[in-house]
């Protein structure tokens, strides 16, 4: 689709990124692209066991090699050495204890790569070994290894719990009662590229860090008081990343960046992580194992739901809360069920830190709901999707946690588009054609994914845009672009209410002392809540340029006047004034647009589920063709149905985009990202280990958006990011389970999984 | 030790250690940051170059191998401000997200349309089957060059 | 502390540095050593010493036809063996097999030579070439050896490789008279795996379906690749069908000596390794069906 001319952008078009050209030349730079003339490499020690008393680390020998600038440890940091923005439990370098074998001991500066390298060798530590905890139950024994001695819940993080109409009690009320243990694994994200940045300490003091982060204005409040510094001293650039996933949400790189440039003398500092220190250091998706009790009328509806739930969020709290927190809000999916009883405990073990990766707490557990549905529509002998349509959710209903959903609500519609697609209606005659050694099934999951904060929890967007003197825009995105595309939309945005193409926009990415606070890229807000702030200031921008314009003009009213590409032409008489010279008219202090938007929250039953339920969500109905080979357990996606509810669609292709990309995640984390990790070693800490799927390995995918707008929404859109996630564990299980009646409950399904059970199921000898 | 090699059609000379990897050579020694690093160790393929025309993993080569070759890198595709067709596929197609994959892949599917003027989607996703990427679910990656192959047909 | 890497363009140049330099490190592609040698955190900087790449030295790539034989030169790549119409003609177990090897990249770069000498019990050119009965041919700067590649490989990357010597050539006889060059991998992903479990198969099925000759050989469930008269007896003059395939596995699951590791387990290899006996099933009709898969293999473009 080559566009010949000056095309504007307009909303709901197929239109390539901004950024598109930059990347696919190579001149786009990323964080770890930047290789001054003179700067130093920094590198950290990792303790590599995962629970001990830390008692003294040795950096003699290292200090003494030729080329390196400075070995420090946590008697070295100038501040609390604390970050994490809830519990703030986290050192920046250990000081105490080793709590997983990723916490950092040392820091290195050195003079090239391979000194930084030799150095690191000679670093060794005392310590007294303790024993360490790895599962989430054994975690909650009263004679458990405490992770942290001062949590005041021993190595329960936090318990939430909610209950609505007549709770677990109302199952003596239902005619079927299903149910199963599902468990998901850590999930890597593997990002492309890893955790990457370079800092320096400027003429003024000011700490400049350019590094790859989702959170830069978050971070500088937790840099300054882990480092002792003014937080008003601390500059954040964030480039484009590449990719993030929710790996970046947070310090990971950050204070280990600010501390080295404290210690060079004002040359700067690099460092970038190696693939298998940004498997052993970074955050993973959380594990969980959930207990679920279904119970369901005869009539098919959902009456009563028991969750009892364990998320691991590791060696530290970070966000783990949080995370099985929006997972329990979702824990019934995308259905109507009057009473239930959730219980969530969030954990502390010497595994990985659990951290944010796309879906949050919502893959976890949709992936448990969505198999019991399947579980509960096959003792009823109903049909998966008919169960489904009787259950979904409308506008005004209460969701699973009880409140009402007040905003866009398409899961019926998902459902009835899903239920018209050919795919669908085609799917028994594809069964039937399995070859020799080959079982063929299909599997449908819903679901439902919120979208922003929490309600106590201010989600807003501060939209900035300027009007430059050569008549061009200037965009200040303030959120984080790290690969979705939301910089890019927001040009669409500006460029659609403008009427301009593309060459009229320029991007700054964010940076904390240009670009305006806008929270972080995550929570599937990015476009919702910038872009909603940004159509406010480019309303007043341009009516502001309509207004100076009129000087240029003999009539007097505005409404007479068109923006065009590169100018501004009467509609009846055909004259045009380039933008050039209406930008000549402005003042230099009338250059600058600002708003303001904070996304709605909601106002009631804010104690029903911790820090506030939400109240605007994005659906997802999906279809899993799969191809299982009884000869070796090799299962194959052969055909993928994806149906959205994401409010209107601003731009196909980027839409696409994000549907398309996280599919493909859920596909590896359903089939071959298996996480194996003993005793707090991982021993899949590489990608030739850690198996994330190639082109070979997904399918074309079909994605449909259901006709449903978001009216709160930047012309009708909601959250596009993370729904499409948590499809498909849950769609490729049932999918298993239509082919061969084996449902296994834990994930990835992998080749040897589903070999063992046809093998059990066929009775046959066990394996020697 | 001087080694003297064709980069992006210009003759070259680098005074390195024969023992840096090629990548290394390439981002910090030529500035050249269009080639990227995503493992070190082969399994992802962001580091791709072509080599002769043919595509390999440039952390896997040292420098002294670039004795005498000719090296392609993103950086050598497009003219001034004409994309390759490839590039331009790409770029329309949908097909860069993140873009941390991006000029490794599409120096693969320059190599692959080389000796595969009209690939099927199949022979397309075998082809790119060395280039992960995390963030598209290679789905648009696969139509863009198969939109290139028939633009280069025409 | 940089290595001195060279790179001699002839054989006597490279039996020059052999023998000035005992020490030095041969390699090729270099997917396998160089992976080793990288320098990684928390582990001392790999040794000094010189690296040797063999990339160079024409003499030890190409394919040629010589008596009745195919021979391979050592540092031919992946990729040019794969297509190479000799190969694909004589041999399209082989093609088959290094289609599935790594990825596009890997195959350019890395040599039939390399992943013979590494020895992996995964080794993907290893399972097709022991079907193939080969032989490798070493030399030293004064000598020469020929031995099958069974001998050659002596346990989990160990090869017989003495002081001074180098891997050669490959030479595999042709016009071996087989009607299914059959070829199966089993991994966790489709491309960039390594192999869990590995078949390789060569038959001369008659008009009737009987089995007249048969060749197998497996990879990755035992330190070496496992081949076994017994169960080719078995399995000569049967005819093919289920039955007598089932009746052989059990003999399979007593040959093979799977590990455990991350990527599965001794008891899944074990079942696997057997069942992919069952794949051969689709040949039946060797007579026409075999022949197109082999045609379809023959002009594939890649």
């Amino acid at each position: 689709m080559k566009r010949e001319k000056q095309i504007p952008f307009r909303i709901g078009e197929a239109t390539p990124r901004c950024d598109a050209r930059t990347k696919v030349t190579g001149q786009e730079r990323y964080a770890a692209d930047y290789y001054g003339d003179h700067f130093f490499w920094a590198g950290v020690k990792r303790a590599g066991i995962p629970h001990g008393k830390l008692i003294k680390v040795h950096t003699e020998d290292a200090k003494k090699l030729k080329g390196v600038v400075a070995v420090l440890t946590s008697e070295d940091v100038p501040g609390s050495n604390r970050v994490g923005i809830i519990r703030g439990d986290q050192p920046v370098l250990a000081d105490k204890k080793i709590c997983y074998a990723g916490d950092p001991l040392a820091l290195v500066i050195a003079e090239n790569k391979e000194t930084l390298q030799a150095a690191l060798a000679l670093i060794t530590f005392d310590h007294e070994p303790l024993p360490g905890v790895f599962d989430v139950e054994e975690a909650l024994r009263k004679d458990a290894p405490l992770v942290h001695e001062d949590s005041p819940g021993g190595n329960l993080l936090r318990l939430v719990s909610v209950e609505t109409g007549k709770g677990a009690s109302a199952f003596d009320e239902c005619d079927v009662i299903v149910e199963g243990v599902f468990e998901t694994p850590f999930q890597e994200h593997a990002y492309l590229e890893t955790e990457a940045g370079w800092a320096y300490l400027d003429d003024s003091g000011q700490l400049v860090v350019v590094t790859t982060t989702q959170t830069p204005f978050r971070d500088r409040n937790e840099m300054a008081p882990a480092l002792g510094i003014d937080v008003e001293k601390i500059r954040v650039i964030v480039p484009y990343l590449g990719g993030a996933f929710g790996g970046k949400d947070g310090i990971t790189i950050q204070c280990l960046l600010g501390l080295s440039a404290l210690h060079t003398g004002g040359v700067p500092v690099k460092m970038w992580w190696g693939r298998e220190e940004s498997f052993l250091a970074s955050v993973k998706r959380l594990s969980a194992r959930m207990r679920y009790r279904l119970g369901v009328k005869r009539d098919g509806t959902f009456h009563a739901l028991e969750c009892r739930a364990y998320f691991d969020t590791g060696a530290y709290a970070g966000l783990g809360e949080t995370v099985m927190t929006l997972g329990l809000e979702h824990a019934g999916s995308a259905y109507r069920i009057p009473n239930v009883s959730i219980k969530g405990s969030c954990v502390y073990t010497n595994n990985a830190v659990g951290g944010p990766f796309r879906g949050f707490g919502v893959t976890q557990v949709t992936a448990a709901m969505e198999r019991i549905v399947d579980m509960a529509a096959q003792k009823l002998s109903v049909d998966p999707l008919a169960i489904r349509r009787v259950n979904a959710v409308e506008r005004g209903d209460k969701n699973c946690i009880g409140v009402t959903l007040t905003h866009s609500t398409g899961i019926k519609k998902c459902l009835a588009a899903l239920s018209d697609h050919p795919l669908w209606r085609e799917r028994e005659g594809w069964k039937m054609k399995a070859g020799q050694f080959k079982k063929r099934g299909v599997g449908i999951a819903c679901m439902a994914h919120a979208m922003g904060y929490p309600a106590v929890v201010p989600d807003f967007a501060n939209a900035k845009i300027e009007f430059t003197g050569e008549g061009r825009f200037r965009i200040y995105a303030g959120i984080v672009d790290m690969g979705q595309g939301n910089a890019s939309t927001y040009a669409h945005i500006a460029g659609a209410l403008l009427g301009q193409e593309a060459s009229a926009f320029e991007l700054i990415q964010p940076d904390t002392e240009r670009t305006l606070p806008s929270g972080s890229s995550s929570a599937s807000r990015t476009t919702y809540v910038y872009g909603n702030a940004l159509v406010i200031a480019v309303e007043d921008l341009k009516k502001k340029i309509l207004d100076k314009a009129l000087r240029l003009f003999s009539t007097a009213q505005a409404e007479e006047l068109m923006l065009v590409p590169g100018g501004i032409r009467h509609r009846k008489d055909k004259k045009k004034v380039s933008l050039k010279e209406v930008a000549g008219l402005f003042d230099e202090s009338e250059r600058f647009y600002t708003a303001y938007f904070r996304s709605p929250a909601a106002t009631e039953m804010l104690d029903r589920i911790y820090l506030g339920p939400h109240i605007i969500f994005s659906y997802g109905a999906h279809l899993a063709y799969v191809e299982i080979d009884t000869l070796t357990g090799c299962i194959e996606v052969t055909g993928y149905l994806a149906v959205t509810d994401a409010g209107n669609v601003i731009n196909p292709q980027a839409y696409e985009q994000q549907i398309q990309g996280g599919i493909a995640q859920g596909i590896g984390f359903a089939l071959s990202e298996d996480y194996k990790a003993a005793n707090g070693h991982a021993d899949t800490n590489s990608l030739a280990t850690y198996i994330i799927p190639t082109a070979m390995d997904v399918p074309d995918m079909l994605s449909v958006a259901a006709d449903n707008a978001e009216e709160t929404g930047p012309f009708g859109m909601k959250g596009i990011g993370e729904i499409s996630i948590s499809g498909p564990v849950p769609a490729i299980a049932n999918a298993v389970a239509d082919a061969c009646g084996i449902r296994i409950g834990r994930n990835p399904i992998t080749v040897e999984n589903i070999f063992r059970a046809l093998w059990e199921q066929n009775d046959q000898e066990r394996p020697r | 030790m001087k080694i003297s090699f064709v980069l992006n059609g210009k003759k070259r000379t680098a005074d390195v250690q024969p023992d840096m990897r090629v990548v290394d050579l390439l981002r910090e020694h030529l500035h050249l940051t269009g080639t990227k690093e995503g493992c070190g160790s082969g399994e992802c393929g962001a580091c791709t170059i072509l080599v002769d025309g043919e595509s390999r993993l440039s952390c896997l080569m040292l420098a002294a191998q670039l004795e005498g070759k000719r090296i392609t890198t993103i950086e050598g595709l497009s003219k001034g401000k004409r994309l390759h067709p490839v590039q331009e596929a790409f770029v329309e197609s949908g097909a860069v997200q993140c873009g941390f994959c991006t000029p490794g892949m599409v120096m693969t599917a320059v190599d692959m349309l080389s000796r595969n003027p009209d690939p099927s989607r199949d022979e397309i996703r075998e082809g790119i089957s060395g280039n992960l990427c995390r963030c598209t679910g290679y789905q648009k990656i696969v139509d863009a060059i198969e939109a290139a192959a028939k633009d280069k047909s025409r | 502390m940089a290595r001195e890497v060279l790179l001699p363009h002839t054989i006597d140049g490279l039996w020059e540095i052999i023998r000035s330099e005992p020490g030095a490190r041969l390699y090729a592609g270099g997917t396998d050593l160089l992976v080793k040698l990288r320098p990684q955190a928390h582990l001392p900087s790999s040794s000094p010493g010189t690296l040797v790449c063999l990339d160079r030295i024409e003499e030890l790539k190409g394919i040629h036809e010589e008596d009745g034989l195919v021979c391979i030169r050592a540092c031919t790549t992946h990729s040019e063996i794969m297509r190479d119409p000799v190969i694909r003609r004589h041999f399209p177990v082989l093609t088959k097999a290094l289609r599935l090897l790594g990825s596009p990249q890997v195959r350019n770069m890395g040599t039939i030579g390399g992943n013979i000498c590494t020895a992996s019990p995964a080794g993907d050119t290893l399972t097709p070439l022991y079907a193939l009965g080969a032989s490798v041919e070493t030399r030293s700067c004064d000598s020469g050896r020929l031995m099958p590649l069974k001998s050659f490989i002596l346990g989990p990357g160990k090869a017989a490789l003495q002081e001074g010597e180098i891997l050669y050539g490959i030479w595999i006889t042709k016009d071996l008279d087989f009607n299914i060059h059959h070829f199966e991998k089993v991994g966790q992903r489709k491309a960039l795996a390594i192999a869990i479990a590995s078949m390789a198969a060569l038959i001369k099925l008659s008009d009737e379906g009987v089995i007249e000759k048969i060749r197998l050989a497996w990879g990755s469930v035992a330190p070496t690749v496992l081949s076994s008269q017994t169960i080719e007896d078995a399995l000569t003059g049967k005819p093919l069908t289920e039955d007598a395939l089932r009746d052989v596995m059990p003999l399979v699951m007593d040959a093979v000596s799977p590990i455990n590791d991350v990527r599965a387990s001794a008891g899944y290899r074990r079942r696997v390794t057997a069942n992919l006996l069952l794949r051969l099933l689709q040949y039946r009709n060797a007579g026409f069906e075999g022949l197109r898969i082999q045609e379809k293999i023959r002009s594939t473009n890649f």
